[in-house]
């Protein structure tokens, strides 16, 4: 077995314990909740004998254990309940609005490594000079408000007072496109049309943006403080005083170690976003998991919270694994060190 | 309130002066986007608020009709009807077809009653007293009732009429003989005669609809042909998009400040107003909500006069009128329009001496609900305004879900709920009822929990008399006792308000000699005309 | 000490740092004598007043109530504050005891120990403390809970890495062979050797807590009115905008400085500590 089989192995293993564990603690969690959740279900005019109808249907006369090993149950055929909230199995709900937020994640990932790095690269070479100053006191400033608070203040600046770019929503509702994948700049290419892909790429700048902000400032500073680190090393000075150009050294003695770190974290960032989106989505009304997490949790909706939870941690644990592995690859000490057993 | 419809009307009628001198275009129709806040319910049997009525009166018809600019009723799937007292008759159309393409019968309208009682949601409970239905033959409709009442041909504007066929074709999952009477077809699907078909549906977010071409009525050229209904837009996108004409109307529960703000960008008002009233709530169950004076102490101490300032949108316009009592204006029993309620301090420190209670003792819960904004600045007027009578008070905020699962039971309803309430079929006991009588308590209405005899008594006779004057006395008579024993605080008398591009035209909601005096249903979008 | 404070005050941004930082705590402490309005924290209602743009006396503008908008963003302040403070006085003890532990005794007890802390981490932190915050009814202090909740093993992660580098130093294994305790190894030797990465992270974390409590707040789960909250306001103002605007985006401009202040000092405690060792 090759080290980075073995390594995916043993971190798929790790995750899926950890999986376990976050089913347990999440379902422990919801299940304390005050309230009857079948009473809220029903609505205001339901009978006594249909709460407890559906009270019994739904296993919460009993005790949480059995609960539990019912919910196991169902998730192993992949049935992760109905929603009490939209009345649509709760795994049809997920698959409905987890595209759009995966969407939002992974531009938003782009942006913050596309934008984040370059400026720590920039930032370590001009150690000391003003465009490092200026790229250290943007970074911070930048991790140092939560996204809802550049979500609002971009949509005022580039929204409202210059309405540059769209206030909501993920496409203009002059298009109407066929989901396929549910990632929308993937099914308007599908559907071969270019006009649809740009007002949809066009929807997604503002609020992709806000979300990256804080892994923009958090990507720079890492890659700043690496580079730094790897520039007071010795093979650097050698490196120098054989005369290679500051640019080469910068771009290839410096850089690819440096990666290593800031990818870990840059990865750890990745999944905050998930959390993030929800204050994102809010603001800029982006049909995705937010609002459906957001209403589920104020409704006790049981096991939309739930699955909703847990579909977002598999997520997160995949996003880590995928890290790993592209850190694997990078790390010729993880590809190269040791021999098939 | 004379003055809003006054200048309402003169708005409509310059509207239809300039639509006769401009031709309109032929092939007008196009798309009308909408947004109401609450998860819009598809399935007719389940509709209650705002969002399932507008769907409802939209996909489905019903029997009859408020009539338009005035009281009464008209036919509308049934061609007449007649009564003898405990029953009545009715004679359907022949010509109506379901959009499956099937006729309409009596045997529809009997499994649509059939399945809103044995579904027992939504406001089902309006038909407690229809103890049976029964086709006749195919076109005649027989009705039985357990007593008669004044309020029933009213109550069949919410008997949406499904398609029995289609429905026993799509059975979903469920015990017994019927399975799930169609409850996930319908939760996703229309099966009904309405002049928009359904063809898409998400309940969190759009809604979209399009011209029925067979309707039995026909739709007109000018009708939007697809219509966008979306769900829970914030505020701040409303605003905007209907002011870069993307969006043609908001739901009622925008801010006044956003409502006004959108005015005077050059967006049209629409209202509609006459059914309902802005409730304050008192649990009175529990202490100290249980001393009548402690409540009459309240509702002296709330400042009437802030309340209408708080909802006022421009001079002429705002979401509601001032309160005379428990009963709108405009309605049977209701008192003098002049007969306005207003703040008086020293008699709230009167009751509350009286009042057995000390305000030492105890700290109120002042519930709002989450889904509209607004009632936050209420619960703090009134905080502010009970606390100059040294009472002190806690804000609580419940998504409406949770709170209508709160009410259930006395011990868990918060002391003060604040709640938006009409007459959902335009009658005054459809207003009233649910909300006092003591056998309807513990619902959403009802967080007062009032159990009182002399009220008891005049809701039934203004339920089965059947002469409006006897309904007046009665309903009289209820006025004067609600104002005695004080169960709610009668904020305002509520008036809807819309704001709306200039891309849509909506007689119902702007002319009071088209307005349907129902909820809901100047969402009628085939009466609506698109302008461009 | 002394030395730290000075290096603090040397350099122009973190002696920004430290200004800010001041200015967010003192005017949390003295709140009472600084605002023009301190009733204005609680339920007042002034509609004489209301939705007002900024203008003298109300530097902020008034929100739809008529309140003070500075006025409630200082005591905001004080809000957030207190938070931040028992949120990591409650999880760093627990997290750093937990992280010592499964460090120091490894086998079984690190196993079990740091899969629980990997549940806790592997689900995004504001997910995490929504759905407790769901659960639970929104007060202060169940908001305290939910994010300690998923603040600590943020702190356990920590110490067990300095941890498992540390037990194999001398001066562990010398105290080890002498016979003391576990207890004394883990306490006495160990944990003094975490206490600069400890309080370097808290200083980072409080302007962390004050971003997940507001944005939990934010999304309705958090403080409830009329107490004064920076993520609610900007909530509940964001319906108002473009119009309003003030009533967002002084609250977002608020916590922006407060976090600002509390990472600049962050990053100076960091180079200054670490270059200590």
């Amino acid at each position: 077995m090759s080290p980075v089989v073995r390594l995916l192995a043993h971190r798929l293993g790790m995750s899926l314990i950890v999986l376990v564990g976050v089913s347990m603690l999440i379902f422990a969690i919801a299940r304390i909740i005050p309230g009857d959740p079948a009473r809220i279900a029903l609505g205001p005019n339901a009978t006594p004998e249909q709460v407890e109808n559906l009270r019994q249907a739904l296993h919460l006369d009993q005790s949480i254990v059995v609960q539990y090993g019912f919910f196991v149950a169902d998730l192993l055929r992949g049935d992760l309940g109905v929603s009490l909230y939209t009345n649509r199995p709760v795994i049809a709900d997920i698959a409905q609005f987890l595209p759009a937020t995966l969407e939002l994640v992974l531009a938003a990932g782009i942006m913050m490594i596309g934008i984040g790095l370059p400026l720590g690269i920039i930032s370590a070479r001009y150690r000391g000079r003003w465009p490092d100053n200026l790229v250290r006191l943007v970074s911070l400033l930048g991790v140092s408000a939560p996204s809802f608070v550049w979500a609002v203040i971009l949509m005022l600046l580039f929204a409202f007072f210059l309405p540059i770019f769209p206030i909501a929503g993920r496409i203009s509702d002059i298009y109407s496109i066929e989901a396929v994948t549910g990632f929308l700049l993937i099914d308007t290419l599908i559907a071969g049309n270019v006009a649809a892909f740009g007002d949809a790429a066009w929807h997604i700048v503002l609020p992709a943006f806000a979300l990256a902000v804080s892994g923009i400032g958090q990507a720079a500073r890492l890659t700043r403080a690496n580079m730094v680190e790897t520039y007071d090393k010795p093979y650097i000075e050698m490196a120098r005083s054989y005369g290679f150009p500051d640019r080469r050294i910068a771009n290839r003695f410096a850089f690819r170690p440096s990666l290593i770190p800031a990818l870990t974290i840059i990865g750890l960032d990745f999944a905050a976003m998930l959390g993030n989106a929800f204050l994102v989505e809010a603001v800029f009304a982006w049909p995705g998991l937010s609002r459906y997490g957001v209403a589920v949790i104020l409704r006790k909706d049981l096991n939309a919270i739930v699955g909703t939870v847990l579909i977002i941690s598999a997520t997160f644990l995949i996003m880590n694994i995928i890290v790993d592995l592209l850190i694997a690859f990078i790390n010729p000490r993880i590809r190269h060190s040791q021999r098939p057993a | 309130m004379r003055s809003i419809f006054t200048t309402v009307a003169a708005a409509a009628l310059s509207a239809t002066a300039l639509s006769a001198v401009l031709p309109t275009d032929a092939s007008a129709g196009g798309v009308l986007r909408l947004d109401e806040v609450a998860v819009g319910e598809l399935d007719p049997g389940k509709a209650s608020d705002y969002a399932d009525s507008i769907l409802m009166f939209n996909v489905y018809d019903t029997l009859v009709l408020p009539k338009q600019g005035g009281p009464g009723h008209v036919p509308h799937l049934a061609e007449s009807w007649e009564s003898d007292g405990n029953s009545y008759t009715f004679t359907l159309r022949t010509d109506v077809k379901f959009q499956s393409g099937n006729t309409m019968t009596a045997d529809d309208v009997v499994f649509s009653l059939d399945r809103m009682k044995t579904l027992g949601q939504g406001l089902s409970y309006l038909f407690g007293i229809v103890e049976s239905a029964e086709a006749v033959d195919a076109n005649t409709v027989k009705f039985n009732l357990s007593q008669p009442s004044a309020a029933f041909v009213a109550s069949l504007v919410r008997l949406p009429i499904v398609d029995k066929a289609t429905i026993m074709a799509n059975l979903g999952d469920g015990d017994g003989d019927m399975k799930d009477w169609g409850q996930a077809y319908l939760s996703a699907n229309g099966a009904g005669t309405g002049a928009y078909k359904v063809t898409s549906h998400n309940p969190q977010e759009e809604t979209v609809m399009e011209k029925n071409a067979d309707y039995f009525l026909g739709v007109a050229d000018v009708a939007p042909d697809t219509v966008r209904l979306r769900y829970g837009l914030e505020a701040a996108t409303v605003r905007t998009l209907i002011a870069q004409e993307e969006h043609d109307i908001s739901s009622q529960w925008l801010p006044p400040e956003v409502i006004k703000a959108l005015a005077a960008d050059g967006a049209q008002l629409l209202s509609e107003s006459g059914t309902g009233a802005f409730y304050v709530k008192m649990n009175t169950t529990k202490p100290p909500m249980d001393d009548v004076n402690c409540r009459l102490a309240l509702s002296k101490a709330f400042d009437y006069e802030a309340a209408i300032k708080m909802i006022a949108i421009t001079d002429e316009i705002s979401q509601g009128s001032p309160s005379t009592g428990g009963i709108p204006v405009g309605m049977f029993g209701a008192n003098p329009a002049d007969a306005i309620l207003a703040r008086d301090m020293d008699a709230a420190k009167q009751h509350l001496a009286d009042c057995q209670h000390s305000p030492d003792d105890f700290t109120l819960e002042l519930s709002w609900i989450a889904e509209v904004p607004l009632e936050e600045r209420f619960a703090l007027l009134m905080q502010a305004n009970f606390a100059e009578l040294g009472i002190k008070s806690e804000i609580k905020k419940l998504p409406w879900a949770l709170f209508s699962e709160q009410v259930s039971k006395p011990e868990n309803t918060p002391h003060i709920s604040q709640l938006f309430v009409n007459a959902v079929t335009g009658d005054p006991d459809t207003l009233l009822y649910g909300q006092y009588h003591s056998s309807a308590a513990g619902t959403w209405q009802s967080p007062e929990y009032l159990n009182d005899a002399e009220v008891d008594k005049h809701l039934d006779a203004g339920k089965t008399s059947t002469s409006d004057a006897d309904r007046e006395a009665a309903y009289a008579a209820l006025n004067a006792r609600l104002m005695e024993i004080a169960p709610s605080i009668y904020g305002y008398d509520r008036n809807s308000v819309f704001a709306a591009s200039n891309r849509v035209r909506v007689p119902a909601l702007s002319d009071p000699e088209k307005a349907f005096g129902l909820d809901g249903m100047g969402f009628s979008f085939r009466l609506m005309e698109m302008t461009e | 000490m002394r030395r730290t404070i000075a290096i603090l005050l040397q350099n122009p941004l973190s002696l920004l740092g430290v200004t800010l930082v001041t200015i967010v705590v003192l005017s949390a402490i003295f709140a009472d004598f600084i605002v023009p309005f301190p009733d204005h924290k609680g339920a007042v209602v002034d509609f004489a007043n209301f939705n007002k743009a900024p203008e003298w006396p109300y530097i902020f503008g008034t929100d739809l109530v008529g309140r003070d908008m500075f006025s409630r963003i200082v005591y905001a302040y004080r809000i957030s504050l207190i938070l931040g403070i028992v949120v990591l006085a409650i999880a760093v003890p627990i997290g750093v005891t937990v992280g010592l532990v499964a460090g120091y005794l490894g086998g079984w007890t690190e196993y079990a120990l740091m899969r629980v802390t990997d549940v806790f981490l592997s689900v995004p932190p504001l997910v995490l403390a929504m759905s407790i915050m769901g659960v639970l009814e929104p007060t202060l202090l169940n908001g305290m809970m939910a994010v300690t909740a998923m603040w600590w093993p943020w702190y356990t992660r920590l110490v067990y890495n300095i941890t498992r580098a540390e037990k194999e130093e001398g001066y562990v294994l010398a105290a080890e062979v002498i016979g003391a305790s576990k207890l004394h190894v883990i306490f006495r030797e160990i944990l003094p050797n975490c206490v600069p990465a400890i309080i370097t992270k808290m200083t980072l974390d409080l302007g962390f807590v004050i971003i997940i409590a507001s944005s939990l707040s934010f999304l309705g789960l958090g403080v409830q009115p009329p107490t004064p909250d920076l993520g609610s306001m900007v909530a509940d103002g964001a319906k108002y905008l473009p119009d309003s605007w003030w009533l967002t985006v002084f609250p977002g401009l608020a916590i922006l400085a407060a976090v600002f202040g509390f990472n600049l000092v962050g990053d100076a405690l960091r180079e200054i500590l670490g270059a200590d060792q």
